[in-house]
């Protein structure tokens, strides 16, 4: 498991993520769905960033609540507010 | 006994604390524009769609694989320096501001574009955020890179080992939280509508 999941692998799967975020965009996707996707996307990313970047993997988890918490926080708040304009 | 206990225990915040409370601060500040951009696109969708459109996603898109791949070469010095291997976390890091300075170039030549177009803060909604959004956060990169080349060259003077490389996982938290900002960035401002 290790073997697949580490610095080299989590960048590699970021690129993908980046490129398919990119796609998304020109082929002019949009819609619930795809904001939600596009979301969901820059929260895995996001976690990436926090977990194996930061390395806040194992810290206290007052300060695991505060980074997962903003980003799941700022990217619900975006959700609920493109559903209410839609 | 101890053992288990010790196990149990969560271990410590990379870095410096204090630069974590600021990276928290910075992290509320983006936020609440995040969320006031959207709550703002609630009442003016067709405006943010239409204008939306103008800007440079490649750029955007070129921009964010940058600041990954830059992240993913400093982690790497962080590495390198517990293997107390200075030469190669010295080399990592000056990667990392290369991506760092790539983005900047990138960006220079997004603005340049923009205001010759003569697009200004005050052109309209959509474009006073997308201007402001993005240079607060083109000034974290700056602001990143500085502290990057202040731990390079306390690094080349040996002020960092196996044992002490508290400012090296500092520099490194900081440049991470501007790749964060920027992960929710760009989809935001560039892609989703």
């Amino acid at each position: 498991m290790k073997a697949y999941y580490n610095i080299h692998t989590i960048w590699l799967v970021m690129m993908l993520l980046t490129i398919s975020t990119y796609a998304m965009g020109k082929f002019g996707y949009d819609g619930i769905v795809i904001m939600l996707i596009l979301l969901l996307t820059s929260v895995i990313k996001g976690s990436f960033i926090i977990r194996d970047f930061m390395e806040l993997n194992g810290v206290s988890l007052l300060w695991r609540v505060i980074m997962y918490g903003w980003l799941w926080i700022i990217c619900v708040a975006i959700a609920i507010a493109y559903i209410v304009s839609v | 006994m101890s053992t288990a206990i010790a196990e149990l225990k969560p271990k410590l915040l990379p870095g410096d604390l204090a630069l974590w409370f600021f990276i928290f601060m910075e992290l509320l500040v983006f936020g609440i524009f995040f969320i006031v951009y959207s709550v703002i696109r609630t009442q003016n969708v067709e405006l943010f769609n239409q204008y939306q459109l103008t800007l440079n996603r490649e750029l955007g898109a070129a921009n964010t694989l940058l600041l990954i791949t830059s992240s993913y070469f400093v982690i790497q010095a962080v590495h390198s320096i517990k293997l107390n291997d200075i030469k190669r976390c010295i080399n990592w890091l000056c990667a990392g501001l290369a991506g760092g300075a790539g983005f900047l170039v990138l960006k220079g030549f997004e603005y340049y574009d923009t205001f010759s177009a003569g697009i200004r803060l005050t052109t309209n909604t959509f474009y006073m955020f997308y201007l402001s959004l993005t240079l607060f956060h083109f000034l974290h990169v700056i602001l990143g890179m500085v502290i990057l080349i202040a731990v390079v060259i306390k690094a080349k003077y040996g002020a960092y080992n196996a044992q002490n490389y508290i400012g090296v996982e500092s520099g490194a938290s900081y440049w991470h939280m501007v790749d964060l900002v920027w992960i929710i960035l760009f989809p935001l401002v560039y892609i989703i509508r």
